[in-house]
């Protein structure tokens, strides 16, 4: 399969604090990938590089083959949506209004937007089933709604690599499986997904491949690989007993079956 | 796989059919515009018939029309040398400070910024000052030492501002109102400071009445085209920053994200915004809340959309000084308020309710 993200030999620190040494990262078209990690262990500045957001001290950031820092800022956002773990809003944007700057890096300044933008716009909303809270404000809306919007923003940039960051945090269990169940049809559908999550629950359930972040390090691999407590108690600082239950490479081998019947 | 292109081509098509039409919105802008350019051009009117010698709206029209109109004489020399520049004047100023308040709470992605609050105006005023003390003669492409000196003033102002407040990539309300208290404090006291260096006192206390307090009086036609002109344009530049204005609002990594040079665009909003203010302060000096609660108002009826909020506030901002201006050189006839009393008297109020109905998020 074709790489569409490649990070490599990067360095990067925020002032004297050392996030990675020389780490290599590659996302393949059509991956489902799930970066964890401790706190503080670098998930979100490793999204934030991937898409521009933050520039690497050395090595090189390569989205569908070209390197990030020499492409303009709109083309990257055609390729890549960040969604980020928060989103504050000041004043009383509708979702419709707010979808709608997701079609941003293809409008120019004083143009309207074209009816290929509101099918976009549609389409995106009724991908994450938000067209009922189109006309709703978005700071009167639930946490998962919220989420929902987040990510149909992104989805009206029609990227090919989805970047979220802890997508499923703070939100009920409910809302947390609806969201999973949300980026597995989206990467059923052919969209790329790296999301930094904390809860190996889901990562267990939804992500069939895992980046590992440790000690500046990457380690990438099939979650089958690499969610084993004694990969995993080290990594986190905690004693292989304390770990949650893992259940292993045979629930991800019958899920990619699935996926691959349902291709 | 499905390629994503192939399924978004699909899925368009059919979408297209359930999309909403949106040229009824813009056709509704247009409507919204086009209602309040009539209203504001009929209160011009009025407002020159107004005042402490009232001219018949029939003896008003006629020397608008025809400036050579015998048995005018006198209604000739209050319309076009009193009354029609400072109601050009006021109308220039409140739609100046409206669209910079609309800039700025943008750009601060804060409800309570604007360019008296965060001091950008109180940046103008000093450097208006300046130019009237010191340097009553010079000139700068066309621009009079107010004009230029209150823009250089007022640019580093936001600049100190915007540096001084901004912790974290985030502007937090209480940093950004603590430091535009300060500096307008600051700005403020200089400026009394300099008028008080005036060797003549009648100037050095009309200069304080202008300046700090906000009054639009003695507007020569002169000034009414340099405003005009730096607020045209200032208008004018500010429309195409509009959709990047509301993808700021979602916060620098989602507007740079979106393909926003965020720097780029921070930079053209602070200068034109300067812009704006600059020629605001320049014919009427420190008036403060009309960048504040117009906007707000606005808001309220058309939503925060950029593309529509900024004519829409630009228009009302004007409505309203051109009648706070009126209301306050006919009030109490013939004494003159300073206008700034009336926006306090107005502003001061709906901002106090704004803080208390907003207050959890902006609590301290």
């Amino acid at each position: 399969m074709k790489t569409l993200l490649e990070l490599r030999d990067i360095t990067f620190s925020y002032g004297a604090e050392s996030i990675f040494q020389q780490v290599c990262f590659t996302v393949k078209q059509g991956e489902r990938v799930a970066v964890i990690g401790r706190n503080g262990s670098g998930k979100t500045t490793l999204l934030r590089l991937a898409a521009g957001l933050l520039t690497a001290d050395q090595g090189l950031v390569l989205l569908d083959g070209c390197a990030v820092n020499r492409m303009p800022r709109r083309g990257i956002a055609r390729l890549i949506a960040f969604v980020p773990q928060q989103l504050f809003v000041p004043f009383d944007f509708t979702v419709d209004q707010l979808v709608s700057q997701g079609r941003t890096p293809y409008l120019r300044a004083l143009h309207n937007l074209s009816a290929a933008d509101h099918a976009a716009i549609n389409e995106s909303m009724s991908r994450t089933q938000i067209t009922h809270l189109r006309h709703r404000i978005f700071n009167q809306l639930s946490g998962g709604e919220q989420q929902r919007v987040k990510i149909a923003i992104a989805l009206a940039q029609q990227p090919k690599l989805l970047l979220l960051d802890e997508p499923t945090q703070h939100l009920d269990i409910g809302r947390q499986a609806e969201i999973l169940e949300l980026l597995l049809k989206l990467n059923q559908e052919g969209m790329t997904i790296v999301a930094a999550i904390h809860d190996l629950h889901a990562v267990q359930q939804a992500f069939p491949a895992v980046a590992l972040l440790h000690e500046r390090t990457i380690a990438q691999g099939a979650a089958s690989e690499l969610l084993r407590p004694e990969i995993l108690a080290p990594a986190f600082g905690l004693s292989s007993q304390a770990l949650p239950i893992l259940r292993r490479a045979d629930h991800f081998a019958m899920e990619e079956a699935h996926i691959e019947s349902t291709r | 796989m499905t390629q994503p292109s192939q399924v978004e081509v699909q899925e368009s098509r059919e979408c297209e059919a359930a999309a909403e039409p949106r040229q009824p919105a813009t056709r509704s802008l247009l409507a919204i515009v086009l209602v309040l350019c009539l209203l504001l051009v009929g209160e011009i009117f009025a407002a020159t018939c107004i005042g402490a010698v009232t001219i018949k709206p029939g003896a008003v029209a006629s020397v608008l029309v025809n400036r050579h109109a015998e048995g005018l004489e006198m209604e000739k020399i209050i319309v076009f040398q009193i009354r029609l520049p400072r109601v050009l004047a006021a109308a220039l100023v409140g739609c100046g400070l409206s669209i910079a308040g609309v800039l700025f709470q943008g750009l601060f992605r804060n409800p309570m910024a604007d360019p008296y609050v965060i001091g950008s105006s109180g940046g103008a005023a000093l450097g208006a000052t300046l130019g009237i003390v010191f340097l009553p003669h010079f000139s700068l492409l066309g621009f009079g030492a107010t004009a230029s000196l209150a823009f250089c003033f007022s640019l580093l102002t936001m600049i100190a501002v915007y540096w001084l407040a901004r912790v974290g990539g985030r502007t937090p309300i209480v940093t950004l109102l603590l430091v535009g208290l300060a500096l307008s404090a600051m700005l403020s006291y200089s400026t009394t400071f300099v008028v008080l260096l005036h060797p003549d006192s009648y100037v050095a206390v009309h200069l304080l009445t202008v300046w700090l307090h906000g009054a639009i009086s003695n507007t020569q036609w002169s000034q009414v085209a340099v405003a005009g002109v730096m607020v045209g344009m200032g208008t004018v530049l500010s429309f195409p920053l509009a959709r990047s204005l509301n993808a700021l609002c979602l916060g620098d990594d989602y507007a740079q994200q979106l393909g926003i040079r965020v720097e780029f665009l921070r930079a053209a909003i602070i200068l034109v915004g300067t812009l704006l203010t600059a020629a605001a302060v320049s014919l009427g000096g420190l008036i403060g809340f009309v960048g504040l609660i117009i906007p707000h108002i606005v808001r309220l009826f058309v939503g925060p959309d950029h593309i529509r909020l900024l004519p829409i506030a630009g228009l009302a901002g004007a409505i309203f000084l051109v009648l706070a201006d009126t209301l306050a050189r006919t009030l109490f006839s013939p004494t003159e308020l300073p206008v700034g009393i009336l926006t306090a008297f107005i502003g001061g109020p709906v901002f106090l309710f704004l803080l208390r109905r907003g207050k959890r998020e902006y609590a301290l």
